[in-house]
């Protein structure tokens, strides 16, 4: 009885075709259809690189439905969350833009060596120095910056009379929470220490990147102090108080598209230029607002960029 | 405010529109979930069996054997995954790897064991009958094993399916991915689609073994004529 | 290899040993936190088993608990409890893991006393009444013990599953040693993420050990035999968890 074999090679058959099925990409985007006027010479498909959180792949949806409706070929590539990769995908070829933060993306180039100022046009400047190297560029920087900003409870500040990060210094007891890389992150931990002269080292309980488990945990009174992002709609709602940076530890993570010298090359300066329309166009309270929607509305990345750039007239 | 709290939406535990939404999702993900699976037990199975035969062949094998599959068993695939990710980067390698140590102590010894079952009167009388070892081998010990072997192969097919829900924290997607949505934003609604699903998939594939167990052995369904 | 290299590098800086996030602290956190939730599963566990086992009812029962335990994802049902214990005051972190631990370990310790208990030579359990004594003598005195085996396998099972679960509880805030994983990941610091994956295969493996170890001095008359996923046999007695 050959049953065993045959049922065997079945499985197996099905497994193939499940393979097979699975490895398609689908594309979001693949239209070629132009707008009124608009020509788009012949090139390589953008290939947009999103990570693993919200914010980002909200950006690659707005950059990638405006470059879409202006005719270019756009695919999407999700990436894990981590920086580590993005660079690594820009080298085998597998996106060949993204929106990067600059003075975040700086400082892994550049092995934490503190260039990235306040000033976001020099911060990119500098970024644009060592992309160079790999073959990439960064566009002109967008107003809207998402950074690390340290937060704590009305009570908290009340209490303590906590209104800059400065003012946290002497208070050893009070817990930080934040993202699993701050002990190593420049604009984090190491930044306290050098800026502040505060170690919060043995202080630090590590959650996750200014998302739910760091507002729980701050909302819990689990942690005193919370990492949240700066375009996180929760610190209004909850009418929490962000301490000021005094001592300017926190530069300018403006958001910055990155791509790769073939597409400029293909594309040229209007592809440039359109992406520096859409930068301009975003600030930080719309992209606070974006994230809202994605957050605490669970609305999608791709219904939220397009709503977006229809109220801005780009797409 | 009743009818806030009553209302379907973002913040309930299921929010049903959102799953009507995101069908296409479902699919992708069914698709990545079985994939692997399927992949990791075949994988197993083949090495299993290459294994099983080894030890049956030569016995002495057997408890070296056993032993090193115990360790990979003992190992949890959790951490393999993540003693994978330097080596190998986030993706189905890494995560396909420790599923498929995961299942072979289970198969090898369910193998070993089950042709250890058959007794040794039908064994020889196999032999007496003409058959080569190697076809006894294969026409009557593994088919009379039939039943232990599928029996491990379930084990291992369920468990891997709950695994495969971890991998998503290597890059392998599947249930899992819709797991760390909800984890990312505080959305209990994908967790539960996730979740479920897992579940749901463990069943599928646990009552499609049995059906394909009792295809495989039609004999026992007759019984035994003896009254 | 320089991720060996690198892992060398984290565990033998003294730093990285001491203090609130040091790998003494995290191991401890992970040890107490599966310990906790080992004992509770047993406790949970095993009176039903033992009882529903002597009176030889409720087989149905042990079949479904194991193989729905084992369909149901630890990842979700983390995940799922989670907003329950934020809800309920119980916060992030501990509680939430301890859920997921603890239905994780029921099952395996759950079937495998059942099955033990159930299992016990008919001849022996009848010669016991037949020397006159009473349901719970007979369950307490010569059913229990001779199960004993099989219910440590199971114990040992379930806590060698529970330590290696545990991991995943740095991904709702518990701090054990899943947050170097977490942590490496991020910093793409493979030294931190080597560290913390070795140590709980580490963990995971001194558990099977110790387990058997203490397994094999409490019943030093017999070896918990393997009767690993055989079909279930005509006493309707479920299939006891694979023992390694």
């Amino acid at each position: 009885m050959k049953r065993f074999p045959v049922l065997f090679a079945v499985l197996m058959a099905f497994a193939l075709v499940a393979a097979a099925c699975g490895d398609d990409d689908e594309p979001s985007g693949n239209q070629n259809t132009t707008t009124s006027g608009a020509s788009v010479p012949d090139g390589p498909t953008i290939t947009i690189g999103a990570q693993d959180f919200g914010e980002s792949a909200i950006l690659a949806q707005v950059y990638g439905q405006a470059l879409e409706a202006a005719g270019y070929d756009v695919d999407y590539q999700a990436l894990g969350g981590f920086r580590d990769l993005v660079f690594s995908s820009f080298e085998n070829g597998d996106i060949n833009l993204t929106a990067e933060y600059a003075a975040s993306a700086l400082e892994f180039l550049n092995e934490q060596a503190g260039e990235a100022t306040a000033d976001a046009q020099e911060t990119t400047d500098a970024l644009n120095g060592y992309l160079t190297d790999r073959g990439l560029r960064a566009t002109a920087p967008s107003p809207a910056v998402d950074s690390n900003s340290f937060v704590v409870t009305q009570e908290t500040a009340d209490s303590l009379g906590l209104a800059s990060v400065s003012d946290l210094a002497g208070h050893d007891d009070l817990t930080l929470g934040g993202p699993p890389d701050c002990p190593t992150n420049p604009f984090c931990i190491p930044g306290l220490q050098d800026k502040y002269g505060i170690d919060f080292s043995d202080r630090f309980v590590s959650l996750d990147g200014g998302g739910p488990l760091t507002v729980e945990a701050l909302q819990g009174d689990e942690i005193k102090v919370a990492i949240l992002f700066s375009t996180s709609g929760v610190i209004a709602d909850e009418g929490w108080v962000v301490l000021e940076d005094d001592q300017g530890l926190i530069n300018a993570d403006n958001v910055v598209p990155v791509l790769s010298d073939e597409l400029v090359d293909a594309y040229g300066e209007a592809l440039v230029g359109l992406l520096d329309s859409i930068s301009a166009a975003l600030t930080t309270d719309e992209l606070t607002e974006l994230n809202r929607r994605f957050e605490i509305d669970k609305e999608d990345a791709d219904a939220i960029a397009a709503d977006w750039l229809e109220g801005e007239g780009l797409a | 405010m009743t009818a806030r709290v009553l209302a379907n939406g973002p913040d309930s535990f299921v929010w049903w529109a959102w799953v009507g939404d995101h069908l296409d999702d479902v699919r992708d993900r069914t698709v990545e979930h079985v994939q692997l699976t399927l992949w990791a037990v075949g994988i197993g199975l083949v090495i299993a069996m290459a294994l099983a035969t080894l030890s049956l062949r030569f016995r002495w094998t057997y408890g070296p054997i056993t032993w090193a599959t115990g360790v990979l068993y003992t190992i949890p695939s959790i951490a393999l995954f993540f003693f994978l990710v330097p080596i190998l980067g986030l993706g189905f390698r890494t995560a396909l790897i420790p599923l498929v140590s995961y299942t072979l102590l289970i198969l090898v010894r369910n193998i070993v064991e089950g042709v250890d079952g058959v007794p040794e009167a039908v064994k020889e009388a196999a032999d007496g009958m003409g058959y080569e070892p190697w076809r006894r081998f294969v026409s009557v010990d593994l088919r009379l094993a039939t039943p232990a072997i599928v029996a491990g192969v379930r084990i291992a097919s369920v468990t891997i399916v709950g695994l495969v829900t971890v991998t998503a924290l290597v890059g392998a997607g599947g249930y899992g991915a819709f797991i760390t949505d909800g984890l990312s934003r505080r959305f209990s609604t994908p967790i539960v689609v996730g979740t479920t699903l897992s579940v749901a998939l463990a069943v599928v594939l646990d009552v499609a073994l049995v059906i394909v167990e009792r295809l495989l052995t039609p004999w026992a369904r007759r019984g035994v004529a003896v009254r | 290899m320089s991720d060996l290299r690198e892992l060398w590098e984290f565990v033998t800086t003294a730093s990285n040993w001491w203090g609130l996030n040091g790998i003494a602290n995290r191991t401890w956190a992970h040890v107490r936190l599966s310990a906790f939730a080992a004992v509770v599963a047993t406790v949970l566990a095993l009176p039903p088993a033992v009882v529903l086992g002597h009176l030889r009812r409720g087989g149905l029962l042990a079949v479904s608990i194991v193989n729905v335990g084992r369909a149901i994802p630890s990842f979700g049902v983390l995940a799922l409890a989670l907003p329950f214990s934020i809800q309920w005051g119980f916060g992030l972190g501990f509680w939430p893991t301890f859920v997921a631990l603890v239905l994780l370990g029921v099952p395996p310790i759950f079937t495998n006393a059942y099955t033990g208990v159930r299992e016990v030579d008919r001849g022996v359990v009848e010669s016991a009444y037949g020397m006159g004594m009473a349901p719970h003598q007979v369950l307490l005195g010569v059913e229990l013990p001779t199960a004993l085996p099989l219910v440590l396998a199971g114990i040992r099972v379930s806590s060698v599953q529970i330590v290696a679960t545990a991991t995943l509880g740095a991904y709702v805030g518990y701090q054990c040693l899943g947050s170097f994983i977490v942590e490496g990941l991020a910093s793409f610091d493979d030294g931190k993420l080597l560290t913390g994956a070795v140590l709980v295969a580490l963990l995971a493996v001194v558990t099977e050990v110790a387990l058997g170890l203490l397994q094999r001095a409490v019943t030093p008359w017999s070896r918990a035999r393997a009767t690993l996923g055989r079909p279930p046999r005509a006493t309707g007695a479920p299939i006891p968890v694979p023992v390694p």
